[in-house]
């Protein structure tokens, strides 16, 4: 199957990114791991057993739940939330869920709408929902996986420190759990905060996330 | 899609691996090797399943070798192992009469601290690496 490189380039850029960020992460983890081992008195462990460790599943996932929270939050919040003079916010009469006429459902979808849109009932719910479903669901087991392998970390630490370990019960109310979370949480709200409220005054000109250059600050629901 | 997919089976696959308590059942058995040692008196067995840190401090603070310095510290021979918990490179198996904590070194799991009993903060220990 041969891909068109150029009418993919974007997700194929964030792709391949992602995968060097992630075996960057990856090499850099091992040997902060390491180094840390060696100086606790205990031995150097193999890449291979690193990357299958508590410590690294602990620092991707807890990365990868704030980011898909991120992007849920923003996604359902738009529904019913407006900025006026912002590209990320749609029109200030355009709260809520809108018409099936505007969203192309039912009797109102048109010949390339997709199937589901077009069945109605259970299916075409489910299709009104599927991108915020499927984004919570990654958000719901990213986060479940940074609290066992947070725990299990966690645990590893206190067993150093010749302490017992504890229960996954209770070091989801933690304050370790919950500092590692909230910190990638108020990161991540920011970013977000910044890029609705910075768009309404600033452009780039060529991307869509931004209103075009010579377009009002007053303007809403705009993009370049 | 193809993006999201690929996202959830690397997240499942670190998961997996990294996730809970790992078993215990090699730093038990070493562990309860040790407490053997000590119940049969063979201090040179107990100080070969010892972590290199551990011997060295027993050495220094006693100014004898291990294998009779390790007999000499009043340590509670325990008999049956109660419970045991592993996360990482890192274990604890508790008896009735001594809490044991092991690392996972090289040569495979070793004795870090023997002799341990609960105190406020942490584990108040006889024996134990530097």
């Amino acid at each position: 199957m041969r891909v068109n490189v150029r009418k993919h380039g974007l997700g194929l850029f964030f792709g391949l990114i992602f995968l060097a960020a992630l075996v960057g992460q990856g090499f850099a983890g091992w040997h902060q791991f390491n180094n840390d081992q060696v100086a606790d008195g205990l031995a150097a462990i193999s890449l291979g057993n690193y990357l299958t460790s508590a410590s690294f599943a602990a620092d991707v996932a807890e990365n990868w739940q704030s980011e898909y929270l991120q992007f849920l939050l923003y996604i359902v919040a738009t529904i019913w939330l407006v900025q006026v003079g912002s590209p990320e916010s749609k029109e200030l009469d355009e709260v809520g869920l809108e018409s099936d006429e505007k969203q192309k459902v039912g009797a109102y979808a048109d010949a390339g709408s997709p199937r589901w849109a077009v069945v109605g009932g259970l299916r075409t719910t489910v299709f009104s929902w599927s991108l915020t479903l499927v984004m919570g669901l990654i958000f719901v087991i990213s986060w479940f996986a940074q609290s066992f392998a947070g725990w299990a970390s966690f645990n590893e630490t206190r067993l150093e420190r010749l302490q017992d370990p504890i229960t996954w019960g209770s070091y989801v109310l933690n304050a370790d759990f919950w500092s590692r979370t909230l910190q990638n949480w108020q990161s991540e709200f920011l970013a977000v905060g910044s890029m609705v409220v910075l768009s309404i005054y600033l452009r780039q000109r060529g991307s869509p996330e931004s209103k075009p250059v010579g377009e009002a600050h007053t303007r809403t629901a705009v993009e370049g | 899609m193809t993006v999201r997919l690929l996202a959830v089976m690397v997240l499942a696959a670190v998961c997996c691996g990294g996730c809970g308590d790992r078993g215990a059942d090699a730093p038990r058995t070493v562990a309860m090797a040790f407490e053997d040692a000590l119940v049969s008196a063979d201090g040179a067995a107990a100080c070969g399943l010892l972590a290199p840190d551990t011997v060295k401090e027993l050495e220094q603070s006693s100014g004898s070798a291990c294998a009779e310095a390790v007999l000499e510290q009043g340590l509670p021979a325990a008999k049956a192992a109660e419970g045991a918990e592993a996360y990482g490179s890192m274990a604890q198996v508790r008896f009735a009469e001594d809490t044991v904590f092991l690392a996972e070194l090289d040569d495979g799991w070793r004795v870090l601290a023997a002799g341990c009993t609960p105190a406020a903060a942490r584990f108040d220990c006889t024996l134990q690496g530097g």
